[in-house]
């Protein structure tokens, strides 16, 4: 079968990985069988520049994880809705961040979508072979809500509009049933909105949080 | 307290990370602020045990990522089929993954509400809807819960292949991959189910 090195390159990355952590801390993998305890959900762009875990150094276990296009949380998606029942309903994780990140490619698009620009000066360099979204995709309906906040919020730059992007999810994560009903059930809960910068490989808390007593005013 | 030391020990670990890299590599994040072209697509479950990049000691710009509960793939999802379209057909990606594991959550459920008939009535909240698939290939295959995690990468294989992305790169001659693994927690340790299509194994 002709596949490229790639898919050999990964499964023998991962057989020494899980080779160093055995030798590292033994019977690391048999305790992580035994079930999970994390205390973070992390909704998160899809983006290959910002996988949850190597940024923050994180081992499995820590960090339970939804990823998708622009970090979103729409309110009828069953995915993300799923996500937040299991993680907060089942694991009773405490802390939700939402976490956007710059050059966000889902926030381009919705921003060029609302100044009815080509999205092509995004995009200047690799990999991006379709510089449109596709008229009555799934990806257009998928970036609706952000083209939304684009169109209203005219004056907003890319990196902006990717800003209020968070805030807009991170409203949309406390008004989801789920979250409602375990502050009603005062239940241990906050949820905030962070920014990765992907120049520098800095996490920035944004200073965006809410929990069982309403908005947080300070986070650190 | 609302300030765990839990996310105060994220952005600490975040900012020693960056600083390591940095002096490893001084270009690196210059570097990635301006594209990515991952090769990969990554469809996991959001289980906290199965960080993509981790367990495969992949860089920051190596793979996409879709993670949800039990790593389903539904053709009438549009977060799912937005992911799809974008790493297919805006970036470029020429390998997509589903993973399945081993002591996953979701398939247990699953398994454990399959052992009694199918309710009267459809599941009301999200979590339910989203599992029912899942609940009915456990009840009408009658499977074992590690056959479950394995029929469960399969099917999802399946949807990949019959969705519109994937037919439509296969018909610009696109040379796109789909493939099933599993990871097995207890090890650590990835495997390939070996049920891979690619272009030339799909029907003119």
């Amino acid at each position: 079968m002709l596949h490229d090195h790639i898919i050999a390159q990964l499964l023998a990355q991962n057989k020494e990985w899980a080779q160093v952590v055995e030798n590292t801390d033994p019977g690391f993998f048999e305790r992580s069988a035994q079930g999970q305890e994390p205390k973070v959900l992390w909704i998160g762009c899809s983006d290959s520049r910002v996988p949850e875990s190597v940024i923050t150094a994180s081992m499995p276990g820590v960090i339970f994880t939804h990823r998708n296009i622009a970090n979103q949380c729409h309110h009828a998606d069953d995915n993300i809705n799923s996500v937040l029942e299991y993680a907060v309903g089942t694991l009773k994780i405490p802390h939700i961040v939402v976490v956007g990140h710059s050059k966000c490619g889902g926030v381009a698009h919705a921003w060029a979508t609302a100044h009815d620009e080509h999205p092509h000066r995004f995009f200047a360099n690799w990999g991006d072979l379709i510089p449109f979204v596709k008229a009555g995709s799934a990806l257009e309906r998928w970036l609706a809500p952000l083209t939304a906040i684009a169109r209203a919020q005219p004056d907003l730059s890319v990196e902006e509009l990717g800003i209020a992007n968070v805030r807009a999810q991170v409203l949309g994560v406390i008004k989801s049933k789920v979250v409602k009903k375990a502050w009603e059930e005062d239940q241990e809960l906050w949820i905030h909105g962070w920014e990765y910068d992907l120049a520098t490989g800095h996490l920035r808390d944004l200073g965006i949080a809410f929990g069982p007593e309403g908005e947080v005013a300070e986070t650190v | 307290m609302f300030y765990d030391h839990v996310l105060a020990s994220l952005l600490a670990n975040n900012k020693q990370w960056a600083a390591d890299v940095h002096k490893a590599e001084p270009g690196f994040f210059e570097q990635c602020a301006k594209g990515q072209a991952p090769k990969v697509l990554w469809i996991g479950c959001a289980d906290s045990r199965v960080p993509e990049s981790v367990v495969t000691a992949s860089r920051p710009g190596d793979i996409f990522v879709h993670r949800n509960i039990a790593n389903q793939f539904h053709l009438d999802d549009d977060s799912a089929l937005a992911v799809l379209t974008y790493a297919v057909e805006h970036v470029g990606v020429t390998h997509v993954i589903i993973v399945g594991h081993s002591q996953c959550g979701g398939a247990a459920a699953c398994h454990a509400a399959a052992q009694s008939p199918a309710p009267a009535s459809a599941p009301d909240a999200p979590l339910g809807r989203w599992l029912e698939p899942l609940t009915n290939l456990a009840r009408d295959g009658n499977l074992g819960l590690e056959e479950l995690v394995e029929e469960n990468v399969r099917v999802q294989v399946r949807h990949i292949v019959e969705s519109a992305v994937m037919r439509g790169a296969w018909e610009k001659g696109r040379d796109v991959w789909v493939h099933g693994w599993v990871y097995e927690i207890e090890k650590g340790m990835l495997r390939d189910l070996d049920v891979s299509v690619g272009r030339e194994d799909v029907a003119a």
